[in-house]
């Protein structure tokens, strides 16, 4: 019969077993479920299936089992299950009920899916998450001890507003690598989770700072560039600019962008409004030994920093490559 | 009476600093001393209760994870049955985040400057 073709041909694992005899045993398996399970014909047919169960076997899933043949119901139970040979695989087991043209109950069907690699494949994900919640909260319990130690050495040579400077910057940091781990898994990060962590803080109320940019993602690399960059603009903008007064707001777009030599930008423009009239700070292109830094670490990144003190607030242009986009 | 009220009154606030890692308790207790602060650190649930004992204090700040498996839960508790106020001091606000909202406390993200972490339990002891 061409049904009967077709269930020893499948490549599904499928069993069926006898409800009316003692101890429900297996009245037939195809070939597909011997190959699964590594037993031979005479080995299976006439034994109930338990014998697939072993040490490892979650008992509660086997009650689940226990419960549909109970109950007559279909059922899909996820167990581990072993071979002959003491290996084990997860199956995928689907049960359920057969009746005859009478509705007496005649047999129960189950089919055996090895779900192994989607169990591995879950459990690695689990893990993997697991280890970058851990790995998050040794990095911020790190930066909070790396505080600590500034703070405390700088207290001990008389140094305490150069600790608190240095301790600002390792704060910024520290927010803006915040989201990096959870994303660690992509690759790249979402520039807009660094840029908002960063200046958080800056804007208290969460009406100050405007955010336009949209979800690019980028290197990881950069974070650190941005962080101490953004963070430099945001306290000078809380001391002389735009965030200074009661009503200034600052606008901050970020996006890719290519330049006329081919290469990948990331492109953030700060701009600033509303704040107290502007005027560029006297004495050189700085602006302050955080600028000083912020230029130093840009350059090293072949990145630049433009900053047009026009009338109406400070608007800042920074440009960081990002090499690996297309190439 | 009188002397006792005043002598009281002159009697700097004296805060609990539960944290198992010695630099930032040490960073803490440093800045609260800066306002004029006493502090007791404990690095455990025990050791803050012992102290508990002994002491009466004005407030708490809180580190939530105390080591491996530990927590400053049983601390919260005793400080919130005796009505002392007190802050959450914490790196991992997504693995404690359920259990620790129950407390209904504040919660400091760690790493953030001991001054703003100090000012938040001064803030709330004013209040």
């Amino acid at each position: 019969m061409l049904f009967e073709q077709a269930m020893a041909q499948t490549r599904m694992a499928i069993c069926l077993t006898d409800p009316n005899q003692d101890d429900q045993p297996i009245v037939f398996a195809n070939r597909a479920f011997r190959e699964l399970t590594g037993y031979a014909n005479d080995e299976i047919v006439g034994h109930n299936c338990r014998f697939l169960q072993g040490p490892e076997t979650d008992p509660a899933k086997v009650r689940e089992i226990r419960a549909a043949l109970e109950s007559e119901r279909v059922a899909v139970v996820e167990l581990l299950n072993y071979r002959k040979d003491g290996t084990t695989f997860w199956n995928a087991l689907h049960l359920g009920p057969i009746y005859d043209r009478d509705g007496r109950l005649l047999y129960y069907f189950g089919s055996q899916w090895d779900v192994t690699d989607v169990h591995t494949a879950r459990a690695e994900q689990m893990h993997a998450k697991a280890m970058s919640r851990e790995v998050s909260h040794r990095m911020k319990n790190m930066f909070s001890v790396i505080g600590g130690i500034v703070s405390v050495t700088g207290r001990s040579m008389g140094a305490q507003s150069v600790a608190s400077r240095i301790n600002e910057r390792i704060q910024a940091l520290g927010r803006a690598y915040e989201h990096t781990l959870d994303e660690a898994a992509f690759g790249t990060i979402e520039v807009g989770q660094a840029i908002r962590a960063v200046l958080r803080p800056y804007d208290p109320e969460d009406c100050r700072i405007v955010f336009k940019g949209n979800g690019v993602r980028t290197d990881p690399n950069i974070v650190s560039v941005v962080g101490l960059t953004l963070h430099e603009l945001a306290t000078n903008a809380t001391k002389y600019g735009a965030l200074s007064g009661d009503c200034g707001q600052v606008s901050v777009d970020w996006r890719h962008e290519g330049d006329r030599h081919g290469r990948q930008n990331l492109v953030i423009e700060w701009c600033e409004r509303g704040g107290p009239p502007v005027e560029a700070p006297g004495g050189g292109a700085g602006g302050g030994t955080g600028f000083d830094i912020v230029e130093t670490l840009l350059r090293v990144a072949k990145g630049t920093l433009d900053r047009n003190w026009d009338p109406g607030g400070l608007v800042a242009r920074v440009v960081i490559p990002i090499g690996s986009k297309d190439q | 009476m009188t002397q006792l009220a005043i002598q009281c009154a002159d009697q700097p606030l004296l805060i609990l600093v539960v944290e198992d890692e010695p630099m930032i308790a040490l960073d803490l207790q440093l800045a609260l001393e800066d306002e004029g602060v006493t502090a007791q650190v404990a690095a455990s649930c025990d050791e803050a209760h012992a102290l508990l004992e002994r002491h009466a204090f004005d407030g708490a700040i809180l580190d939530v994870n105390l080591g491996p498996g530990a927590t400053c839960r049983k601390v919260a508790g005793t400080l919130r049955s005796r009505g002392i106020p007190f802050v959450l001091h914490t790196g991992d606000l997504d693995r404690q985040g359920e259990a620790m909202r129950e407390l209904n406390a504040m919660i400091i993200p760690k790493p953030t400057p001991a001054p703003q972490v100090i000012r938040h339990i001064l803030e709330q002891i004013d209040a």
